[in-house]
């Protein structure tokens, strides 16, 4: 579709010459497992979803049907479990799609079942959000890490089509280029290449601004953060929101690994908050368990956390300061006038409008940092976050700010601009992507 | 009755039809601003170069409760202040009339160089309250008012006529719709490029693909849309400036060769009716498509490299197989069964997904169909492109084949 300039003509004559009929898929009934799967569906005849036992692969499949309204899924996929199916189907698959949990050790342990059982040409791909794939790879065999990458698809992978490619240090060249062209031309992919490296792109940067809004939610309290770093900036779900979406727990996961891991320049904003740890421990886990930023009372009062009583508050109780200049910033997005909305949200006065500033300044400076060790190019980044998260781009906001602006903001927040930026010509059009419209990024909240 | 002018499309626009901007909570000015400032930028031309603008848009006074579309045409930039526009209204075929309104102008050496833009905001209701809507493009009051999804049935009508002259398959109406989405996956602004979908699933009877009316199951069915396109058409004397600054020769940019137009009786039972023992069951649609192959000079159906046509519903599409001459009449299944409309085969249908796949913003898609065959007699059609297409006619339908409008558009 676009992502990649060899990614131009039609699939018809890539589609006969791939090898990938079919494909299992371990940890069939969790969300990655059984969307991902669904997705193969649409591309190849055979698709074996396997799970702990036969009753959770089956259950995987009931909600791969769900989730892409068709019976049809059914009519390419076979079930089974870990125990009685796991050798004959991965010793007849052309790719190996592992979804089980977030655990080094477990995904570890599979793999080397899977190493000793492979076909010598089949994929083994790995969805990963996070973990490192040269260390899941460790004690395998040469075949295995030649065959062995990373394929991180977004939830739910039907809807959002952004996704990361991360090859090993061993992983064949020709393989990495296949998988994409596949990717790209037979299941509708946004694929970006990344490092390996902590959180990869998209949630090394969008979970460095969902941290940060954490962070602030202890001080302004959550539904403030939410109104300032809203849909006006760039976003049709707001922060916090996203967190309680995402699950607190898989939060905590994404942002203590970077923060473990990855030492940057924007270190301290990916320190889990306290009141986070705390509520964790007591069951607060967002969506999932009811409570997180946001909640419901038992009446269907709409309640916002203020995280330093650790108390919900009804949100029409809450007094908020003064945010004209946001009505503002919408009005203009309203009417399809982004350069002036974004103009309005940088001239806007106020300490409110400078933390607003300040979040998004952090997300431009924390993603142009990011070029050369993460990406390639700017266009990566921009590229998982316009299709993975649904977040303006880093790039489009520069685009649209202009340069001189963008430089000021970031100056006026106080964050480190990046030596891309502080070099540009400001001529340069960051994103210039035809197929996609940038206005979508911009929601007049 | 060749056209009296050589009229030339300079290129345009459209917004992606995946978008829903009701969710963005965006004006379907923004819409037009975004599709017309994105012609202007493709296509190198000022605002001020501008002479006319016309609006093809069905009901936003229903969707959005805004009429006098035109004068939004001036909210885009300030050169547009005092340019002179209208809308232009005929069901799903509004984006057609505004095209032919400008060529008129065009033609009669009024102005040099037109905007046409087609736009609809779909997604401001639900989807019964947009059906009732839609109802309104038939005759409302003895077709529409009362019934749920009143535009499905009627097309269930028109399946269930081939059926009675003909015999019809379910089957073949399920490829047609297979094939509009299996385009539409290589086309980036398709609204169902991501979706689930494949032949087995559009022959499924189940939950998942339920009956809207008679034999028009889910999958038969065109989308609800948001989305705006944009065309600019100039005449000789601008295109010949044009070329010159751009420095292309004339003949590479295309031409809008030739157009037909005709309007039946609104009531499906009277068009039905009246083509009784006819060789075409839609004969006033017939003579559009004959009128501009003969305006466009081209001999018949085999000159033709590729089809945009309107395909509300799968069984108009399969209406519009034998009326563009691709089989003998009610012999469509034959061009499904053989490939001929399929990427690759002699004369693809719908490279974009058509209505079903690409999607229906009502009031855009006649200009939405004339950019697309535009992008293919041009090569610029990407992923989606008929290879060496030189020569693509549209097909726009208003109501149950009441107002229908085709257009040939060529390169030399």
């Amino acid at each position: 579709m676009l992502a990649t300039s060899e990614a131009k003509s039609r699939p018809a004559a890539a589609a006969t010459s791939h090898p990938i009929r079919h494909v299992v898929v371990l940890g069939a009934n969790g969300t990655m497992g059984f969307g991902s799967g669904a997705l193969f569906t649409s591309a190849v005849p055979r698709v074996t979803f396997l799970a702990r036992t036969k009753e959770k692969a089956e259950g995987g499949l009931g909600a791969a049907i769900r989730m892409v309204r068709s019976s049809t899924v059914a009519d390419r996929v076979d079930t089974g479990s870990y125990d009685a199916d796991f050798d004959r189907a991965v010793s007849e698959a052309d790719l190996i799609f592992e979804a089980v949990t977030e655990k080094l050790d477990l995904k570890r342990r599979f793999f080397e079942r899977i190493d000793a059982l492979r076909k010598p040409d089949s994929i083994v791909a790995t969805v990963t959000s996070g973990l490192s794939i040269n260390e899941l790879a460790e004690g395998r065999s040469a075949s295995f890490k030649k065959h062995f990458l990373g394929l991180h698809f977004f939830n739910p992978p039907n809807v959002i089509v952004g996704t990361e490619l991360i090859a090993g240090k061993e992983t064949d060249p020709a393989l990495v280029d296949l998988v994409e062209r596949y990717c790209t031309e037979r299941l509708g992919r946004v694929m970006v290449r990344t490092a390996d490296t902590p959180g990869f792109a998209g949630n090394r940067v969008g979970f460095k601004v969902l941290n940060e809004c954490a962070q602030l939610a202890e001080e302004h309290g959550a539904l403030l953060v939410d109104k300032l770093v809203g849909p006006y900036t760039g976003r049709a779900l707001t922060p916090l929101k996203t967190i309680d979406l995402v699950g607190w727990d898989i939060h905590r996961a994404i942002v203590d690994n970077i923060y473990a891991l990855a030492p940057d320049e924007a270190h301290e904003t990916l320190a889990l908050p306290k009141f986070m740890a705390a509520m964790m421990e007591k069951g607060t886990l967002g969506n999932k368990t009811g409570r997180g930023f946001f909640a419901k009372s038992d009446e269907g009062e709409r309640l916002a956390l203020d995280p330093r009583s650790k108390r919900y508050q009804p949100i029409k109780e809450i007094a908020l300061p003064d945010l004209g200049y946001i009505d503002e910033v919408a009005r203009l997005h309203h009417l399809g006038l982004y350069e002036q909305a974004m103009a309005a949200f940088a001239a806007a006065d106020g300490p409110y409008a400078a933390l607003a500033r300040k979040v998004i300044a952090g997300y431009i400076s924390y993603a142009f940092h990011r070029v050369g060790e993460v990406t390639e190019s700017i266009r990566g980044v921009d590229l998982i976050m316009g299709y993975g998260f649904n977040w303006a781009p880093p790039g489009v906001l520069v685009d649209t700010f202009g340069l001189e602006t963008t430089l000021r903001i970031l100056d006026e927040a106080g964050v480190p601009v990046p030596a891309l930026l502080a070099n540009a010509d400001p001529a340069t059009r960051w994103f210039d992507d035809p197929y996609t419209n940038t206005g979508k990024f911009f929601v007049a909240g | 009755m060749a056209n009296s002018k050589n009229l030339y499309i300079l290129g345009g626009h459209q917004t992606d039809f995946a978008r829903n901007w009701s969710k963005e909570n965006k004006h379907f000015v923004a819409m037009m601003r975004e599709a017309v400032l994105g012609a202007l930028a493709s296509t190198g031309i000022e605002p001020k170069e501008i002479d006319v603008a016309h609006v093809g848009n069905f009901a936003a006074e229903l969707y959005a409760k805004q009429g006098h579309l035109g004068a939004f045409f001036n909210e885009i930039d300030p050169a547009f202040s005092g340019l002179p526009t209208s809308r232009h209204e005929a069901a799903c075929a509004s984006g057609s009339i505004a095209i032919l309104a400008a060529s008129a102008e065009l033609e009669a050496e009024r102005y040099d160089l037109a905007c046409v833009v087609g736009v609809e905001q779909m997604k401001t209701v639900g989807p019964g309250v947009g059906g009732d809507y839609l109802g309104t493009a038939a005759w409302y009051e003895f077709e529409a008012e009362g019934i749920e999804f009143p535009f499905p049935k009627l097309f269930g009508k028109l399946g269930d006529e081939y059926d009675k002259r003909y015999g019809l398959r379910d089957e073949h109406l399920a490829e047609i719709s297979a094939i509009n989405y299996d385009n539409a996956k290589h086309n980036p602004n398709a609204q169902t490029r991501t979706w689930y979908m494949n032949k087995d699933h559009a022959m499924s009877r189940d939950e998942h693909n339920g009956t809207i009316g008679g034999r028009i199951h889910i999958s038969d069915c065109s989308q609800v849309t948001d989305g705006a396109a944009v065309i600019l058409l100039a005449s000789e004397r601008f295109a010949t400036a044009y070329a010159k600054r751009r420095g292309v020769p004339l003949s590479s940019i295309p031409r809008l060769k030739g157009w037909g137009h005709h309007t039946a009786r609104l009531r499906f039972e009277d068009k039905v009716r009246e083509s009784a023992g006819a060789r075409f069951v839609l004969p006033h649609v017939r003579s559009t498509i004959t009128d501009a192959f003969e305006r466009a000079g081209v001999p018949d159906v085999s000159a033709i490299d590729g089809i945009e046509t309107h395909d509300c519903f799968t069984t108009s599409e399969y209406m519009a197989i034998d009326h563009f001459g691709l089989t003998a009449p009610g012999e469509s299944w034959k061009a499904v069964e053989e490939g001929t409309i399929a990427m690759g085969g002699a004369t693809p249908i719908n490279p974009s997904g058509g209505l079903i796949g690409a999607g229906h913003p009502v009031g855009a898609t006649g200009v939405r169909q004339t950019l697309d065959a535009y992008k293919q007699v041009r090569g610029e059609a990407g992923d989606y492109q008929v290879e060496g297409a030189k020569t693509f006619a549209t097909l726009n339908i208003g109501g149950s084949g009441t107002t229908s409008v085709s257009f040939v558009v060529g390169v030399d």
